[in-house]
């Protein structure tokens, strides 16, 4: 069958609501204990999403709620509302975030329909979008991608590599305007800050 | 006997490990004439899905050579921590082949301590290598489709990439089997099976226009392959028939082959290979299991059949510590045959032939100390 009326024809599967992840998810403290966990993501009693690789070290002492990792958007910017270009820049990932930031563009997710897509350029980007631990080669390419950018512009940081170094390694060192914390973050928890990014809402 | 590659000091073969390094012909730098130039693609650009550099000489359209540069590599210490630890890392190499690389080191160490895992522990791993394989073939060939521009058929494909990572978060928590696997444990609770229409995939190869954008692309034909690359020239190489500790024999897997080892055929040994492997998870049941790990010493070996082929971990264990690890991924292998098998061919072929090989960066780029 021709694709066209195959792609027709299987009608609109774009959702609304999505599918609850466990991991990653908020954790929340469901039993008393120690917590020997590899990132220090549990100080004092509190869970700091930026720092936590998902790993399950501290289960069941912490267990997941289902709930979407929630992004931190320290600054939106309005006129990117109703269109706002990406540019996607890998600065030392696994690969899983990679992945994960591709697949906002499937069908399910699909982020056209809130006006975003992704360039072939930085120079036509509205956001740098920034993952993986830092190394060394890639430090001069990440400041050469934010020179080109246009006025204004966002930084998204997306992964717990980006944010904190997660277990690998050292962030960039690049503020973020945009704060994606996971290991790596779902499709849904990227889309909900992309959106809120560029409108504010 | 076949060689695999290098791990380590060591060559590693069909038949265990030989004296290294493995005495396979290494890409030599080609020289351009009289109009020649070199073209940097890279390390940022669309188009690619990680960081990598191609420096390229050319006439203009011919490809005469091809060298990948490295950008994005990450420095990993794993000497002297605790085994926990080192699993952590070990599960972050590379993320889209996370239970390869979980699986292969845990074989690995309970090798080294001299322990047999359950049958219910086998049988889930053999369930998320072969989902890691539906999904990373389904990707294989979405990303050939987009790079065709064939635009139906690349969002279909994401939307099957999509159903699978929730049929694998359904079954074992996390989209990309993080935590699934832990020292003496298998976490994954109960089998979700995605639902891929494999005859609608099947479609792709009645589009005469994309086939011609794979055929006679990147022919590589060397008895030194491994995964789908070897097995697309003809080759029966597969770990799943050669590594004892997970039984595939048991669940009636057979070998696909093609003969031509171009991009085309790849892509056909990937489209077979999901529905070989939906056939094998339909006989497979997954539950929950822990068992004991005895506090010894040793040195072992553990290998896989990850999506793009053999990837193998060999560690010696001491006091419950990693002592040395060493680690061979399939992407290293596979950029040496892609390289091999890039010139004489024309820049428009370059996306089709690279997203053949199902290569990630971030494993073959991997320094481990």
């Amino acid at each position: 069958m021709n694709w066209f009326l195959r792609g027709i024809r299987r009608g609109i599967l774009t959702e609304k609501e999505f599918p609850q992840v466990q991991w990653p998810s908020e954790l929340h403290r469901s039993k008393e204990g120690e917590v020997k966990c590899p990132t220090d993501a549990l100080k004092e009693d509190r869970w700091d999403p930026n720092r936590c690789i998902f790993c399950r070290a501290c289960e069941p002492i912490l267990s997941p709620t289902g709930r979407s990792v929630q992004a931190q958007v320290k600054r939106s910017e309005p006129s990117f509302r109703r269109s706002f270009y990406l540019y996607p820049i890998d600065v030392g990932t696994c690969g899983g975030c990679n992945l994960e930031f591709r697949l906002i563009a499937s069908p399910q997710y699909d982020m056209t329909r809130f006006g975003i897509f992704l360039t072939n350029t930085p120079r036509h980007a509205d956001a740098l979008v920034v993952m993986g631990v830092m190394t060394p080669k890639m430090e001069e390419v990440l400041r050469r991608a934010y020179d080109a950018m246009p006025e204004p512009k966002l930084v998204i940081l997306l992964g717990v590599c980006a944010v904190s170094g997660g277990i690998l390694g050292m962030p960039p060192d690049i503020r973020g305007d945009v704060v994606i914390p996971g290991c790596p973050p779902t499709p849904e928890s990227i889309l909900r800050a992309l959106v809120e990014a560029k409108s504010g809402e | 006997m076949r060689i695999i590659g290098d791990l380590g000091p060591h060559c590693l073969t069909s038949e265990g490990l030989a004296e290294g390094p493995c005495k396979y012909s290494r890409p030599t730098i080609g020289e351009g004439g009289y109009g020649s130039f070199n073209f940097l693609y890279g390390p940022s650009a669309g188009g690619l899905l990680e960081s990598v550099a191609f420096d390229i000489l050319t006439y203009g359209e011919s490809i005469e050579d091809v060298r990948a540069l490295s950008y994005k590599t990450r420095h990993i210490k794993v000497g002297g921590l605790p085994l926990r630890d080192v699993l952590f890392k070990v599960e972050r190499i590379n993320v889209p082949f996370a239970a390869s690389h979980t699986i292969a080191f845990l074989t690995a160490v309970e090798n080294a301590l001299g322990v047999s895992p359950p049958e219910e522990v086998v049988e889930s791993r053999i369930a998320q290598l072969e989902l890691e394989r539906i999904r990373n073939n389904l990707l294989v060939i979405q990303r050939l489709a987009e790079a065709a521009s064939f635009l139906v058929p690349t969002y279909r494909l994401l939307y099957y990439v999509e159903e699978v990572n929730r049929a694998i978060s359904r079954s074992c928590g996390h989209r990309y089997f993080l935590g699934a696997n832990y020292l003496g444990e298998s976490r994954c609770q109960e089998l979700h099976l995605p639902r891929i229409d494999v005859e609608e995939l099947r479609d792709l190869l009645s589009n005469r226009i994309f086939i011609d954008r794979l055929q006679g692309n990147g022919v590589v034909k060397e008895d030194w392959a491994i995964g789908p690359a070897a097995r697309a020239a003809g080759f029966s190489y597969d770990a799943r028939l050669e590594v004892p500790e997970l039984k595939y024999r048991d669940h009636g897997f057979k070998i696909v082959t093609e003969s031509k080892g171009d991009a085309f055929s790849r892509m056909l040994v990937r489209l077979e290979e999901i529905e070989v492997s939906l056939k094998i998870l339909e006989g497979v049941e997954v539950k929950p299991r822990r068992f004991e790990l005895p506090s010894r010493e040793g040195r072992g070996i553990g290998r896989v059949e990850s999506p793009s082929g053999d990837l193998a971990y060999m560690v010696q264990v001491e006091q419950g510590s990693i002592k040395e690890l060493h680690l061979l991924p399939p992407s290293r292998i596979n950029i040496l045959l892609f390289l091999r098998s890039m010139p004489e061919n024309i820049f428009t072929d370059f996306p089709f032939n690279w997203e053949s090989f199902g290569i990630w960066i971030s494993e073959a780029e991997v320094s481990i100390s």
